[in-house]
């Protein structure tokens, strides 16, 4: 385990381990000159990833933080500095529980009906972190003749479906690709998407298929052009 | 900024500050660069924790939305980050690292575990339908508008599709490496070497010292 420990710095840096090798990762460093020099250069990097997001907060966020800093006490320096990461995520409970606290004296803002299309996206994406993580995700996956992976994940302790799509060819204006769970002689939306995503899909008993196909945008009621996709469940 | 404070009376105070100013170069200068500004965060000095949400809130904000969709949510973490920054700055070390790094590590690592959390916690029985929301190439072309994106899209475009695939699912959507495995049906020990492999590709392509 030790030899492959440094093969865990890549992943690190994007914070893409689980808190055991995070951990595990982290002792490792203490003792790593080289690991230190090399993870500064691509923590840079991943820092350029991070700004490349950038967007401008909801305004009201500046005048909050700066209420807030007015009644939050700060910490004294230390002079260990490599026990600053391990410290922070200690304290961080107490953080949270300070944010949430400002936050609700903030009381509610204008992002109402964003939030709510947001929050959709946002359970989205759990539901099929939830899906790959099952321990029966069964995963089957099929290139396309002209471009383009569809991958079809599976889990029957969930009920559950998650489909991958990668780099699809590039419709003509006016088209989506729109996904469909077929059942015995019915055929269900489960939503459209342009090149690329991901999409959870339930309720599975009767369903014998998982179906796409080309559509004008917004979707159609029901298919009306023939499958450019389509897997067994 | 001035012209708005109260008059005082303590005009020898006030010259006397004036003359500091003229010393120190750093003090309130609205181009002052993150690293000095931390460092007089944590002295508890207000002025430059507003300055330095001017320079770094909007890629703190922008990172959590990328990686955690929702605005409010993005906005409770970005919070999190900035008070979280105030409280630890005094114990930032400047030669180990940039302010900025060391802030938006902060928010990433917010974001991930905000994802990574709410997967725990919840399991919703709903159904989603992803026409609802903007598609993901949308997402990505409303936040393609500053040079710094376009370069960093150039770079990304010069990876492999595994090594971008292996970054992207990675990074923005905080997927762990043994997921991203999952999501593109490969070995994980792959997906390691992919996600070093373009990190490295993506560091001299940005021009960043090794």
């Amino acid at each position: 385990m030790s030899t492959d420990v440094h093969s865990l710095l890549a992943p690190y840096v994007l914070d893409a381990l689980d808190p055991e090798e995070r951990n595990q990762f982290e002792a490792h460093l203490e003792q790593c000159p080289d690991c230190r020099t090399e993870l500064g250069g691509l923590q840079a990097t991943a820092t350029r990833l991070a700004e490349s997001q950038s967007q401008a907060p909801p305004a009201e966020l500046r005048q909050r933080l700066l209420t807030a800093i007015g009644t939050t006490p700060q910490e004294r320096p230390v002079v260990t500095a490599m026990s600053q990461r391990g410290g922070l995520r200690r304290r961080l409970p107490q953080l949270v529980a300070a944010a949430a606290l400002v936050l609700a004296a903030a009381g509610g803002t204008g992002y109402f009906v964003e939030h709510n299309r947001a929050d959709e996206q946002h359970d989205q994406n759990v539901a099929i972190r939830a899906v790959l993580g099952a321990p029966d995700a069964d995963t089957k996956a099929l290139n396309l003749p002209n471009g383009g992976t569809v991958r079809l994940i599976t889990s029957e302790s969930r009920d559950s479906a998650v489909v991958v799509a990668r780099e699809l060819p590039a419709l003509d204006e006016g088209k989506v690709y729109q996904v469909w769970l077929i059942k015995k002689s019915a055929a269900e939306s489960q939503g459209t998407f342009s090149r690329s995503g991901e999409m959870v899909m339930k309720d599975l008993a009767d369903v014998d298929q998982v179906a796409v196909t080309v559509e004008p945008s917004g979707g159609s009621k029901k298919p009306t052009t023939a499958p450019v996709v389509d897997v067994p469940v | 900024m001035a012209g708005k404070k109260p008059i005082r009376s303590e005009s020898l105070m006030t010259r006397a500050a004036a003359h500091l100013r003229l010393a120190d170069p750093v003090s309130d200068e609205p181009s002052a660069d993150p690293d000095q500004l931390l460092t007089r965060v944590g002295r508890g000095d207000e002025q430059a924790f507003a300055a330095l949400y001017d320079l770094l809130g909007a890629s703190v904000y922008g990172l959590a939305r990328r990686v955690v969709r929702d605005p409010a949510r993005a906005e409770e973490i970005s919070q999190e980050v900035f008070i979280q920054v105030w409280r630890s700055a005094a114990r930032f070390d400047t030669s180990r690292g940039s302010a900025r790094g060391w802030v938006l590590t902060l928010a990433h690592r917010r974001a991930v575990d905000a994802v990574r959390h709410d997967q725990a916690a919840t399991n919703r029985e709903n159904r989603y339908d992803w026409s609802s929301g903007p598609a993901f190439d949308q997402v990505e072309e409303t936040v393609s508008t500053t040079l710094e994106h376009e370069q960093v899209r150039r770079c990304l475009d010069g990876l492999t599709e595994l090594q971008r695939e292996a970054v992207n699912l990675a990074y923005y959507n905080g997927h762990t490496y043994a997921e991203v495995a999952e999501v593109l049906d490969t070995n994980p020990a792959t997906i390691k070497t992919r996600i070093r492999d373009g990190l490295v590709r993506l560091r001299d392509c940005m021009g960043v010292p090794a």
